[in-house]
């Protein structure tokens, strides 16, 4: 039969692609020592095309643990490696088809001091594979610092990017600002949602209230020091949307002042957990407490306590979700009764799970307590908060939603396929191919549209931007502008919120002048953590010297006094945005990510657009996208850079 | 940490990242598909991959050859203890192993004498995939495909070159899955029960809460009828006009103590949106032209019921909908109170339920003068549809044996307009023709061996020019080193292209599988070189 097979070339598995890359080129990948950042989703498609491309030196960084939702794509793993290092798994899967390669594996955080700017220098090439911007930021930074080429890239449902970044030469992963993370008063949590989104985090908090980590940031207590409900002298701290962001953002930071937060635990522990009890407390009684508060009711509609529903309520479960589907019954939304039943049984679920843990815990000598944590791909867990959320809304009269919209929402669960995967691995190849031939002036920042643009293209190609000359990052000598209440913030804050939270440091020295008033060793400046930055000498128009070691990243920042805020930010970074103001006050207004809101709305019609595909989409679509990108669009697709990530975890959307 | 929940199965857990793009009624139709797979190549079992990963049914590979060592050396799934073993048997097993839920299946009888012999083999497969077959196999596949009404998806990697065909009868889809869809507001031709909704708004309260909380569609819709009222019943024209419009709004925030206007937000909106105002409600044209599809008109007991369903529209829009389609029922976010916002968004879902009713009306009765069941078409199939109304598409992707057969005057221009460009990836197309003449001359491609790439580049220039005047091109449009590119390529498979084609062929064929998102029609060419692409209708 007439195939255009190749069998015609000879036993040699190697002949294809000397042939075609040329001699010289095939030497030189390998003699090629490349790092690969993240073994997810385009990972594993990665890690087989650099094998197949006759890459033999690859080291492989992942932090990652092998999950049940990544096997629909990550198909170097097989449910038998559920729990396994993502690592360790991709790099046995590629030496098992080329025995020769030389692939090292390290289940380890990139951002760890081990992984320095010298063992980052070892490397060709670094290309990335990540799902946060966090790290990417981080191996941006270390990549600068070495001088080494990167390729970077990301892919949400049927979109992809992938772009080269050299130092000097192109623009940086940071040279485009992003807006900052959308975060929501803690009082609208506390004491008055408005939207799904709001009783999903309280869900969330619920949950690390009753069984994980519980601190004061993450408090659903009603917040009797609401300034809005008392006088106006409570600091309303703030939250992410990601509990575990939450806690990194604010650390030390303030700020509800009325703690009942061991109390909400030690309550549950002497209740033992008793299901009937803890909904009588938190759906009732806690509910007539905020309605005591009645300065909050003026403008609202108030709160009515869950027994006063029941009695209401006919009940009978919402006939609006497709019901056609046995198999997902997830897609449904529950009843008031059947939301109620799904709280009671899976919050007397996980507390039994609570116990066993702690149980195995004490036999093996443990002297920590143990907690669970919450997953949004933990089903237990993801019941409790679907149920507590939805109890929660219907007592502040917010539309329910199905247990599917609510983990779209609080696991920010961005779409994941192969398909996507598979077709930006290749392209990082073919970039990696260029840069490997010292061809960098054809290396181009490639975009895969999910459809033909006005010019039939699904793979757009723009030239490389070169670098910002204000970036707070590769800039020469990097400056920043950060505005902040030099009289409220302390240094501690400051460090956690600004320095490591938005400015992305690992360890910070800070200096004003010669004097050190924060150093990355441990202990050294703690004393001056709890002083605000005025008593410390920062006060309006001060310029303070940063460096991060580790990142070889050195910034000068200029510290502008503000009184106050918009939204209750705690700060402003000048060209990044301030933090955008909580949403308003409609009911059924977007969720935050735009992932869930894909999918909320997915219920009123069933053809609505990822909304983080929007503008994209239609800025692509927009015939003049080819070689020559208007600038509106490139900013865009800079941004787009950030959002999608395979895969999905813990994706806080900027 | 997983553990048993007592709403989500097993599936759900492995599909949940993909279930958020096509959602249950999508994987439903992946895990019944059946795809056929000719030639285990490393293209070949890429695109399966992709496939079996999310959860086909089930998949058969065609495939005749015994593994070699150059299919060691591009395809993952191979190994060099499985050279010399059927090639069909190796790549279904290991492709078995992604996905458990999927079942493998492998045929090591020739192509050819299936083709010859066993037409019927095919008539099972809900969607068929070749990879590597040059054009004259892909004729006679092409034929098969058309005879038993199969979509049949071709795909080539040769050298750092890609093709991608499509050829499909007759392709409807429902959910199309619009990029940014207008909202279907009708604040232009208000029905009643949005005109009672306004009236019940209070304007003029003197709470500034109240006030700042009005859903900015009621203050739209006040100021475009108080506009229509004073200008003859006609909206905003001009500019002119429109900031005048926007001007008004302005005017109606309230007044603060200070005298100042007070910041609004739904006010602000208002204004943002006043194109919202004098937006004309309308149906888009690729829906009239397919009202005049003549499968609207000839309905029989054997019309599919997407037709049932356009004919139904049609029938709803020339009475009930008085010339619209049916309502699709979903507001956009604005800043307004809880109360006055879920009264707005049932105003607009219960004329849609309306409009859906009407429709169902339209389609049962149909069904009941064509003596089908009226189950034929569910409530839920009539609801989807209606929602997806202004989104329907129908696409056909001509066979591939016909655009072989000879040049029509269309694909003569289509090229010609595509190869002005000389680096265009359309070149490829006609490239990968020539290399196929010259196969069926020299039972070889051009460059195969290592000592024949010079020696084969003026041949396959000789074919490069006989097909450009038969097909109508000018015989410039190929660039001479294309030609030497070709012949270096030698045919050969490289994994990463090979990758690189899996993904792109294997999300077209979820599209088809699944009937949603609109598939290319009905040729993608992908340039390695330089990591462009082209999509044309050949
Ligand atoms: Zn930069």
């Amino acid at each position: 039969m007439a195939t255009t097979s190749s069998s015609n070339h000879g036993a040699d598995r190697s002949a294809a692609v000397s042939r075609i890359v040329g001699d010289d080129v095939y030497a030189r990948i390998k003699a090629a020592k490349v790092l690969m950042v993240g073994a997810g989703g385009i990972g594993c498609e990665l890690l087989k095309n650099l094998v197949l491309s006759g890459f033999v030196n690859v080291v492989v960084v992942d932090l990652d643990t092998i999950e049940v939702s990544n096997l629909n794509r990550q198909f170097l793993f097989q449910r038998q490696h559920v729990g396994l290092p993502k690592a360790q798994v991709a790099a046995d899967s590629a030496r098992r088809f080329n025995p020769q390669a030389n692939i090292v594996f390290h289940h380890a955080n990139i951002k760890n001091k081990e992984f320095s700017q010298e063992w980052f220098g070892q490397f060709d090439l670094v290309l990335n594979a990540l799902d946060n911007v966090s790290a990417r930021n981080h191996v941006n930074r270390m990549c600068l610092a070495a001088d080494v080429p990167l390729v970077e890239s990301g892919t949400a449902g049927y979109l992809g990017q992938v772009t080269v970044i050299k130092k000097g030469a192109t623009e940086c992963f940071e040279c485009t600002p992003k807006p900052p993370p959308k975060q929501h008063p803690v009082c609208t949590i506390r004491n008055t949602p408005s939207l799904p989104i709001h009783c999903i985090v309280w869900g969330k908090f619920l949950f690390n209230q009753l069984f994980g980590l519980a601190d004061d940031e993450n408090n659903i207590s009603p917040n009797t020091a609401d300034p809005e409900a008392a006088g106006d002298n409570a600091d309303a701290g703030r939250q992410d949307v990601d509990g575990r962001d939450a806690n990194a953002e604010l650390s030390s930071a303030d700020s509800a002042t009325n703690n009942n937060v061991q109390s909400l635990r030690a309550w549950a522990i002497e209740h033992q957990y008793h299901a009937d009890e803890t909904v009588q407390k938190l759906f009732v009684n806690d509910v007539k407490t905020l309605l005591r508060m009645d300065k909050l009711w003026r403008e609202r509609r108030p709160p009515v306590p869950l027994d006063t529903l029941l009695e209401q309520s006919t009940d009978g479960t919402n006939d609006d979700g497709p019901a056609s589907s046995t198999r997902l019954k997830d897609q449904r939304v529950w009843g008031l009764k059947e939301c109620t039943d799904v709280f009671r049984s899976s919050l007397s679920r996980l507390a039994q799970r609570l116990s066993e843990e702690q149980a195995k815990a004490a036999a093996s000598g443990s002297s920590e307590a143990a907690i669970l944590s919450w997953d949004k791909d933990d089903d237990l867990a993801m019941d409790f908060v679907t149920a507590a959320a939805n109890l929660r809304m219907s007592v502040f009269s917010i539309p329910n939603m199905c247990r599917f919209d609510a983990k779209s929402m609080a696991g920010n669960i961005i779409p994941a396929i192969a398909t996507t995967n598979a077709i930006v691995a290749g392209l990082i190849v073919l970039e990696a191919m260029k840069i490997l031939r010292d061809q960098f002036s054809i290396c181009r920042m490639t975009f895969l549209a999910r459809k033909p643009n006005s010019r039939m293209k699904v793979l757009l190609p723009t030239e490389l931007s070169k670098p910002n000359p204000n970036c707070h990052v590769c800039a020469a000598k990097p400056r920043v502008t950060v505005h902040v209440n030099t009289n409220t913030m302390t240094l501690g804050q400051f460090d956690e919120v600004v320095l490591k939270g938005r400015l992305g440091m690992i360890a910070p020295d800070m200096m004003e002048g010669n004097r050190i008033l924060l150093s990355s060793e441990p202990g050294e400046t703690d004393i001056n953590n709890p002083k605000a930055l005025s008593s410390l000498g920062i006060v309006h128009d001060t310029s303070v010297f940063v460096e991060d070691f580790h990142q070889s990243y050195e910034l000068t920042i200029r510290v502008l006094h503000r009184e106050a805020f918009e939204a209750d930010a705690q700060f402003v970074v000048e060209g990044q945005g301030s933090v955008p103001p909580p949403a308003a006050q409609a009911p059924a207004a977007p969720a935050p990510t735009p992932s869930a809101d894909r999918k909320r709305k997915a219920e009123d019609d069933s053809d609505a657009p990822a909304v983080v595909d929007d503008d994209d989409i239609v800025l692509m679509d927009d015939g003049s996208a080819s070689d020559h990108q208007p600038a509106a669009a490139h900013v865009n697709k800079k941004h787009r850079l950030e959002t999608p990530a395979d895969d999905e975890d813990d994706i806080v959307f900027e | 940490m997983t553990s048993a929940s007592m709403i989500v199965d097993r599936k759900t857990q492995r599909y949940d990242r993909q279930l958020r793009l096509w959602g249950d009624h999508g994987q439903a139709a992946l895990e019944s598909a059946r795809v056929c797979l000719i030639n285990g190549s490393a293209t070949g079992t890429e695109i399966l991959k992709n496939l079996v990963l999310p959860g086909i049914g089930s998949f058969t590979v065609i495939d005749s050859e015994k593994v070699s060592g150059a299919d060691v050396g591009n395809n993952f799934f191979l190994d060099a203890d499985s050279i010399g073993q059927s090639r069909a048997r190796v790549v279904t097993e290991l492709l078995q192993e992604l996905n458990t839920d999927v079942s493998g299946n492998f045929v090591e009888e020739p192509l050819q004498s299936l083709l010859d012999n066993d037409v019927e083999f095919f008539r099972p497969f809900t969607l068929m995939i070749a990879t590597q077959l040059s054009s004259k196999m892909l004729a006679r596949v092409s034929e098969v495909c058309v005879k038993l009404g199969i979509p049949f998806l071709a795909v080539r990697s040769y050298g750092l070159i890609g093709y991608l065909r499509l050829q499909i009868g007759e392709h409807c889809v429902i959910e199309s899955h619009p990029d940014s869809p207008m909202d279907d507001l009708r604040l232009d031709r208000p029905f009643p029960e949005l005109l009672s909704y306004l009236q019940q708004i209070d304007f003029n309260t003197q709470d500034g809460f109240q006030h700042a909380h009005i859903p900015f569609l009621a203050i739209l819709l006040k100021h475009l009828l108080e506009w229509k009222a004073s200008h003859g019943g006609l909206p905003p024209k001009t500019s002119k006009d429109k900031d005048e419009f926007r001007a008004e709004i302005q005017r109606a925030r309230r007044i603060k103590e200070d005298g100042s206007r007070a910041e609004e937000e739904n006010h602000d909106e208002a204004i943002t949106h006043a194109t919202k105002a004098w937006h004309v409600s309308s149906i888009p044209s690729e829906i009239s032209a397919l009202f005049a599809d003549s499968n609207v008109d000839n309905l029989t007991a054997t019309s599919s019921p997407f037709w049932i369903m356009v004919r139904s529209l049609r029938d709803f829009v020339m009475a009930e909908g008085e010339g619209l389609l049916p309502l699709r029922g979903s507001i956009p976010d604005m800043a307004a109170d809880s109360d006055r916002y879920i009264r707005l968004q049932h105003v607009y879902q219960e004329r849609a339920k309306h409009d859906v009713a009407a429709f169902t009306a339209h389609v049962h009765r149909h069904l009941a003068e064509l003596g089908l069941p009226l189950g034929t078409i569910s409530d839920d199939d009539a609801k989807t549809f209606c929602r997806n109304a202004p989104f329907l598409r129908v696409i056909r992707a001509r066979p591939i044996s016909d655009e072989l057969a000879s040049a029509t005057s269309k694909l003569t221009d289509t090229l010609n307009f595509h190869l002005e460009d000389p680096d265009s990836s359309v070149a490829f197309y006609v490239l990968l023709r020539a290399v196929d003449l010259f196969f069926e001359e020299h039972g070889r491609f051009p460059g195969a061996g290592d000592d024949q790439v010079e020696e084969d580049i003026a041949p396959l220039k000789q074919y490069v020019v006989g097909l450009l005047t038969d097909l109508g091109v000018s015989q410039h449009a190929i660039k001479e080193e294309l030609i030497h590119e070709m012949c270096r390529f030698g045919a050969a498979e490289l994994h990463n292209i090979a990758s690189i084609l899996g993904g792109l062929a294997s999300q077209e064929a979820v599209k088809v599988i699944t009937r949603q998102y609109i598939p290319f029609n009905n040729t993608f060419l992908f340039n390695g070189i330089t990591s462009t692409s082209s999509t044309v209708e050949l």
